[in-house]
């Protein structure tokens, strides 16, 4: 079941573009055409406005949260071409940083796994992408991989923090040896895989050739404990694909394709526990995937002003197999 | 931004939108002669590569053609789905010909590449296009008023739209309507538009502004609105885009003066109505919004005239201009760095001059440096205006608990659509259910666990079972909770003790004559058998009654009766034995002493051969280990059989574990699988779950289920029959705990979530999702609800941390103190280990305070010490399959008590406790943490975090510095006389585990006691961070802890000096439990069990972990209690008279919201005005008498601040005014 538990009234002046709830689930942060990015407790079904953030000058495309553990910070990307960091202070939210290194919109913003600190990865119709790392003391420093995405990259989305090799035995104490790495999709229809090498650099690792247009958005899925990685794009070609690695090392991906929707497909999330994917399509509509015993993706739900029903079958074959 | 460039002077055309990958193509110009004059003509195809960083397009093909062109469109006729190449490239020619293409062809290099070709046309085909609804019309344009419709499937014969208009004049432009196609508007040079409607045949309308002007250039119908077209004039003097509506013909809607001189070309976005690109002799390109008029963007572009424009159909964002100076460009509207332009220029620029040393210096030239003035100019910004294709519509993103937020922008509409601004724009905030069956399985587990039917339930599983494997291992769970436990364990082996009796009874004479000889086929049951035989052996001797010789005589007989007679046994046995008069000898033996028993035995053993001798050695020696490790596998239930009818206490679970670790390792597949059952008879719950996990593939949610049903079954009848303390969690079982609670969390159950979740352990993974779980529970923790970082610490409790009634989930919080009693390593259940662990467990948590009141550091630089661990755990690499890491353990998931959670933030460093030991190098080893203490950061600071190494040093002098502990330990000490004074857990030296080994390193205390073999009783946490905690060493809580039998009145914790309140409430958590008047299930049972070996230190340990008090949030002040109890009561009246849902649903809401105020309460934040406006209200609640504690509200709201107040006063007024609407 899809059911609605709390409806929002953002109160937005024109579209809205993005909705996350925090880490706990308990704030929303959402943002708009209107050149605002609103934040609101939701707990409890309320809706109480926390703060209307306003400092960009265009249409403010998303909006991340940080780990709790570096504070309640929010980071927002706009048309504007900026990039502002907004944190609570003693109750309000300001800006704390505003990162302005782009030459066009910056589409897409999205925070590493808390584990390697507090970065941000920024993808913009530049081309660019940029990696802003907070190094102390107000500061930020940047690296930009230029032409990663000719004529614009739409999305990033890290990997989750896995450290290579065996994932429970490491040697204890050590700071653990993690690859950081993130995917990206852009208006060159692809899919590109970034590595940061030894020497701090990022670096190209791989090109996912599947699209026949714009990569709208890619979402890595969390790792939920098994050597696969997983992949989710979708298109403006209409289409879905989930890429997995079995073998991080090899990292061959191969693609599956999960639908071909008639219309744009802007956005793919995954479900915290990875089994889920909301997929959000250009005729409005939201579908919720799964994938079934025997490898293929089901659609378990449709998901319409927030509502919908849950096919079961999914999981009715999975009892049957028990 | 420019993105490619050809060099060529060329009519231009895209590849439809269909077509995947992107052409363009050109057709040589007709109007304009290229440098060279050269009248050659080619067709050719290029590929549109933005994954090629470089300015060159790549060329497909080429087709040399007799024809120069005027005109070139690319429509998608005939094209598949698939999008390969096709469709039809459609050319007008100078002569009046109409050329139709194959692209495919082209690019395939076929010499035969026309598909049909006509010239009916007298003069040069000027215009051209392809109607989008039926893509085999083709309109086309030429001089002298011609205009035909060509139906692609037809071609010979194309048709007229009507009536040529008179006075004949050029066709310059044409276009099919983009919303009705019949419609078709053609326009020429002298400014006039004429629109036709195919079905009736005929001109319906003209369009002029009558200006004589207008020189039409261009013309373009709107994407969207069907009446509305532009007109683009090529005249200087009137160089305009008008935007014309056919409902309102007379004049030009709109009037777009942005070009300085006439436009030669205007191209309308399919992708966005609101981008119409114009070209003109003012050598500019424009991006203006016709709706407007307002130029969005001026396309960066050197100095020569545009004659052609196109936008590309496929990538809305890319555009091609032809230009007079003999180039087609590729331009993005989006902007961007012109870095790639550049570098082309150099790269002539170099290739002409060469770098190879031309002048003979020996020195190549340097690389040609282009002016930096440029660099100011590379930078190309985008549009004004977002395309509407970057506008992202609808999302839908999952967060923590089976959360989806959605959101959808229902219509675009206009932008300055007025009533835009009222349309409601809502995200969804919805709860996503996918795994019924395994919430409602959850949800039966649950409250099995809280009515403890687990009987019933084992049974109903028994029921249930579709394998005889799962009936199996429910029906060794179910055993746990029946008397006789291990009886009836035999008996699911399939060993009755009754039968076995009368079938011994009855078959003892065989069995005691075939003795060893019995086939191996009947060994199973033999050696069932047997350990009945070996047990009742008394009884069955023979009767030894009747009168015998003794005789002297020289024989074996003789010798003996000598030995006898003299009393050498020994020789007596020796003679025996050499006789092989076995039983003679163990007669003689047991006569001879238990010295001598024994050495017989042993020879005895020695000499039988038998199959079961050694079993019958094991009964006798009590060697069950030998049996347990070498037993055929096949027979491991005889073995298990063994261990339960003879094992000793202290041993059975250690031999149950033996047997089912060589199932797990050296047998097969099934009997891999049956080491469940001994683990269960072990009550070894991580060796459970390692061997299940191992037996059942699949994580999905149903399996995990049948996993923890069991798992959570095995801990309850662990602790029933074993007395022990089954908090302790393994890695592996904390684990698929928490899997278990993030799958629940998955699907909304938070609260089931945390109540699986195991409660004292210091799993990073499971610290971290409780956190989580708590506060997505909704509840207003105090420190978000003043905006500060969750991990702040904020002021401790004024309240006194006890118990108060009401909040079933704070009972497991005592346990979540005692960090001590995670033993690390899986073995847990073991009797022998069970003492020694118990031990020390919190004795030491008030000894080393000793040493913090030698060197007290100040209490805010100690929090920062007791954040690192929640800082530094980012660092860890994290249980794959935790989303989520990091976060102090926050153990509990109370409002209203910021103290509480912070306290436990506080704990946050007693999950690290174990570490303490090597807290020096852990000083060393954070500050290079780039992120150390998100705490510190927020106390006032401005920047975001800062780096505090400081903040160690205590804790590691503490732990270097420590000394033996006093007394305080031995009181424990019951049963341990193993076990060493709790002190050697610290006194480890700091370098054993190494430098880089933080202790705030949780994983390290999951391997350090494994690999280096700790003693068991290795662990004190508490010791370490308590002196932290309580860095004046408090005497008060020292003494509690050397007295812990005598507990303190609540009252004396809230007397606690703040900062030391997680110390106290170390202290009172393990107070508490002594303070217990009498555990008896944890005495008797292991007295029932028989298990004398069992320590008391083991049952005084149980009983500490058991939740015996509930920590809540801080209480309302007294004063303010009334204002609860009314507004509670007020409503609970109201629910019961309320009939409709919608009310009730109200007013549950209310009573949830008013949570805010007695939050407020609490914290005592809310000003007094507002305290005795709310306590009016109360008692003309009292009173009944509504009205007037609506008029009360509505004063207060109307005079205080509302950011104070807004949170609950609406809410209250809707349970006043209902409860006046209801009468109650």
């Amino acid at each position: 079941m899809v059911s609605v538990i709390n409806t929002v009234d953002t109160s937005h002046e024109d579209m809205i573009h993005d909705a996350q709830m925090d880490y706990y689930g308990t704030r929303l942060a959402t943002c708009s055409s209107d050149r605002s990015v609103k934040i609101f407790d939701v707990r409890n079904g309320g809706q109480i406005l926390i703060a209307d953030l306003r400092g960009h000058e265009g249409p403010v495309w998303q909006v991340a949260w940080a780990h709790p553990m570096y504070g309640n910070i929010l980071a927002s990307c706009s048309y504007d071409r900026k990039v502002i960091i907004w944190k609570e202070e003693n109750g309000t939210w300001e800006k704390t940083h505003e990162h302005t290194g782009h030459d066009s919109s910056v589409n897409s913003v999205c925070w590493a796994p808390h584990d390697y600190g507090l970065i941000l990865a920024c993808g913009s119709s530049d081309g660019a992408i940029s990696l802003l790392t907070y190094t102390g003391e107000g500061q930020w420093e940047v690296k930009k991989i230029n032409n990663a995405h000719t004529i614009g990259c739409n999305a990033v989305s890290w990997a989750p923090a896995v450290v290579p090799g065996s994932l429970i035995d490491q040697p204890s104490g050590q700071k653990p040896n993690y690859i950081k790495k993130f995917a990206s999709g852009g208006c060159d229809n692809l899919i590109k895989l970034w590595k940061e090498e030894e020497d701090g650099q990022w670096k190209e690792e791989q090109k996912l050739e599947a699209h026949s247009d714009w990569v709208r958005d890619v979402a890595w899925a969390p790792s939920i404990g098994l050597p696969t990685s997983t992949i989710a794009s979708c298109s403006q070609d209409g289409r879905v694909f989930i890429w997995t690695c079995d073998d991080i090392s090899s990292n061959t991906w191969s693609p599956k394709l999960l639908h071909k929707f008639n219309d744009v497909v802007w956005h793919v999330s995954w479900s915290i526990t990875a089994n889920i994917l909301a997929v959000s399509g250009g005729d409005n509509k939201v579908t919720l995937w799964k994938e079934s015993v025997d490898g293929q993706w089901v659609c378990i739900s449709d998901v319409n002003k927030g509502q919908g029903s849950v096919s079961t079958s999914v999981t009715e074959g999975q009892q049957n197999e028990q | 931004m420019k993105l490619k460039e050809v060099d060529r002077t060329a009519m231009q055309a895209w590849s439809p939108a269909q077509n995947h990958p992107i052409y363009l193509a050109t057709g040589t110009s007709a109007q304009q002669l290229d440098a060279t004059f050269s009248t050659n003509a080619s067709l050719e195809i290029f590929e549109l590569d933005l994954s090629d960083p470089s300015l060159d397009m790549k060329s497909c093909a080429t087709f040399s053609s007799s024809h120069r062109y005027h005109n070139l469109i690319w429509g998608p006729y005939k094209m598949d789905s698939k999008g390969n190449v096709s469709g039809v490239l459609i050319a007008g020619g100078e002569n009046g010909n109409i050329i139709l293409y194959d692209p495919s062809k082209i690019i395939a290099g076929d010499k035969e590449v026309v598909i049909a070709q006509n010239d009916k046309h007298t003069g040069p085909v000027r215009a051209l296009d392809v109607n989008i609804f039926q893509t085999n019309l083709v309109a086309s344009g030429a001089n002298e008023s011609e205009i035909y419709i060509w139906d692609l499937n037809n071609f010979a014969t194309p048709m007229t739209p009507g009536a040529k208009t008179q006075p004949p004049e050029d066709i310059s432009c044409i276009a099919w309507n983009r919303q009705v196609q019949h419609i078709l508007a053609s326009a020429s040079p002298s400014g006039r538009a004429t629109v036709w409607d195919l079905r009736k045949n005929e001109p319906i309308i003209k369009v002029s502004d009558h200006s004589n002007r207008m020189h039409c250039s261009g013309l373009a119908w709107h994407p969207d609105v069907a009446t509305q077209m532009v007109l683009a004039s090529e005249d200087d003097r009137l160089p305009v885009v008008q935007m014309w509506d056919l409902r309102f013909a007379s004049s030009p809607l709109r009037v777009l003066e942005n070009h300085a001189r006439g436009i030669l070309a205007i191209a309308w976005s399919m992708a966005d109505p609101e981008l119409l690109l114009s070209c003109g002799k003012d050598a500019k390109i424009l991006c203006s919004n016709p709706n407007t008029g307002e130029v969005l963007y001026e396309l960066p572009t050197n100095t020569q005239w545009c004659f052609d424009i196109q936008w590309c159909p496929r990538n809305p964002a890319v555009l091609s201009a032809a230009s007079f100076d003999g180039r087609i460009s590729v331009y993005s509207i989006m902007g961007g760095s012109a870095d790639g332009l550049r570098q082309k220029q150099v790269d002539k620029l170099s290739s002409s001059f060469g770098n190879l040393d031309p002048f003979g210096t020996g020195q190549p030239l340097p690389p040609l440096q282009i002016p930096q003035q440029t660099a100011q100019h590379s930078i190309v910004l985008p549009l004004k205006k977002p395309p509407k294709w970057i506008r992202r519509p609808v999302g839908a993103s999952f967060s923590f608990g089976g959360k989806l937020v959605t959101f959808e922008n229902v219509r675009m509409q206009s932008q300055q659509g007025a009533e835009q601004q009222q349309q409601p724009r809502p995200v969804f905030i919805s709860q996503v259910v996918t795994e019924k069956e395994f919430l409602s399985r959850s949800d039966q587990l649950q409250q099995v666990v809280q009515s403890q039917g687990f009987v019933s339930y084992c049974q109903k599983k028994i029921d249930a079972s579709q394998t005889e494997f799962e009936k199996n291992v429910w029906s060794f769970l179910k055993v746990n909770f029946e008397d006789d436990s291990r009886g009836k364990y035999l008996e699911l082996l399939g060993y009755r003790k009754e039968d076995l009796g009368k079938k011994a009874l009855k078959d003892s004479d065989q069995v005691a004559q075939s003795d060893g000889e019995e086939s191996p086929a009947a060994e199973e049951q033999l050696l069932g058998e047997c350990i009945k035989e070996g047990k009742q052996e008394s009884e069955f001797l023979p009767p030894a009654g009747r009168t015998f010789n003794i005789s002297v005589s020289g024989d074996i007989d003789g010798l003996i009766t000598q030995a006898l007679l003299t009393g050498n046994f020994e020789s007596a046995v020796d003679l025996c034995l050499h006789d092989n008069r076995m039983a003679d000898a163990i007669i003689l033996a047991i006569a001879g002493g238990q010295e001598l028993l024994a050495r017989t035995q042993k020879k005895y053993f020695a000499k039988s051969q038998s199959k079961i001798t050694r079993l019958i050695t094991a009964v006798v020696m009590k060697n069950w280990k030998e049996i347990v490790e070498s037993c055929d596998l096949k027979n491991w239930r005889e073995a298990l059989a063994a261990v339960l009818t003879y094992a000793k206490p202290d041993e059975f679970s250690a031999l149950c574990d033996l047997l089912g670790t060589r199932l797990e390792s050296e047998g097969d597949i099934l009997l891999q699988t049956q080491a469940c059952l001994c683990y269960i008879c072990a009550g070894n719950v991580e060796k459970l779950v390692a061997c299940w996990t191992k037996a059942q593939d699949g994580s999905s949610p149903l399996s995990l289920q049948d996993l923890i049903e069991k798992v959570v079954i095995l801990r309850k009848a662990v602790q029933l029959t074993q007395a022990m303390d089954t908090n302790t969690v393994g890695v592996l079982l904390a684990e698929k705990m928490s899997q278990y609670a993030n799958l629940l969390a998955a699907q909304g159950s938070i609260a089931a979530a945390l109540a699986f979740l195991p409660e004292n352990t210091n799993q990073p993974n499971i610290v971290q999702l409780r956190d989580r779980l708590c506060r997505a529970q909704g509840q207003p923790v105090p420190g978000q609800e003043s905006s500060k970082i969750p991990y702040e610490r904020q002021q401790l409790p004024k309240g006194r941390p006890g118990p108060m009634a009401g909040h079933t989930q704070m009972s497991r919080v005592p346990a979540q103190q005692y960090y001590p009693h995670v033993r690390i390593a899986p073995t847990v259940t073991t009797w022998s280990n069970k003492t020694p662990t118990a031990l020390p467990s919190h004795p030491p948590a008030a000894s080393p305070s000793d040493t913090q009141g030698e060197n007290p550091p100040p209490p805010g630089f100690i929090m920062h010490g007791n954040v690192n661990p929640n800082a530094t755990t980012a660092q860890l690499p994290t249980s794959p399959g935790h989303l989520h890491t990091q976060v102090p353990p926050y153990p509990q998931p109370q409002p209203y008590q910021p103290a509480q959670q912070y306290s436990f933030g506080t704990g946050g460093s007693t999950m690290y406790r174990p570490q303490q030991p090597v807290a020096p190098s852990a000083s060393n080893a954070y500050p290079n943490t780039p992120y150390i203490s998100s705490a510190s950061s927020y106390s006032g600071q401005s920047q975001l975090y800062a780096t505090q190494p400081q903040a160690s040093p205590p804790t590691s002098s503490s732990a270097a510095s420590f000394p033996p502990p006093p007394s305080s330990g031995a009181s424990f000490q019951h049963g341990g006389p193993g076990a060493p004074p709790s002190s050697s857990a610290y006194a480890l030296p700091p370098g054993t585990t190494g430098p880089q080994n933080g202790w705030n390193d949780p994983p390290a205390l999951n391997r350090v006691p494994k690999k280096k073999k700790i003693p068991e009783n290795f662990m004190p946490p508490v010791p370490i961070t308590s002196p932290i905690m309580n860095p004046l060493g408090d005497p008060q809580s020292q003494m509690l802890q050397q007295q812990p039998s005598a507990p303190l009145p609540l009252s004396s914790q809230a007397s606690f000096p703040q900062p030391h309140l997680p110390g106290g409430q170390t202290f009172h958590g393990i107070q508490q439990p002594l303070g217990q008047p009498g555990m008896p299930p944890s005495f008797s049972k292991p007295n029932i069990e028989g298990a004398p070996g069992a320590p008391i230190g083991n049952t005084i340990q149980h009983v500490q972990s058991l939740p015996t008090e509930k920590i809540t949030k801080k209480p309302i002040p007294d004063e303010h209690l009334i204002l609860k109890t009314t507004f509670e009561d007020l409503i609970q009246r109201c629910l019961s008279s309320a009939t409709d849902p919608q009310t009730k649903r109200k007013l549950d809401d209310a009573s949830k919201r008013l949570e805010f105020l007695y939050d407020k309460l609490r914290e005592q934040t809310l000003s007094p005005t507002i305290i005795n406006g709310l306590h009016n209200i109360a008692r003309s609640i009292e009173t009944r008498n509504y009205s007037e504690g609506l008029t009360i509200h509505t004063h207060i709201v109307s005079t205080s601040n509302f950011s104070e107040t807004s949170a609950f006063m609406p809410v209250l007024k809707v349970v006043l005014t209902q409860a006046n609407k209801l009468g109650v």
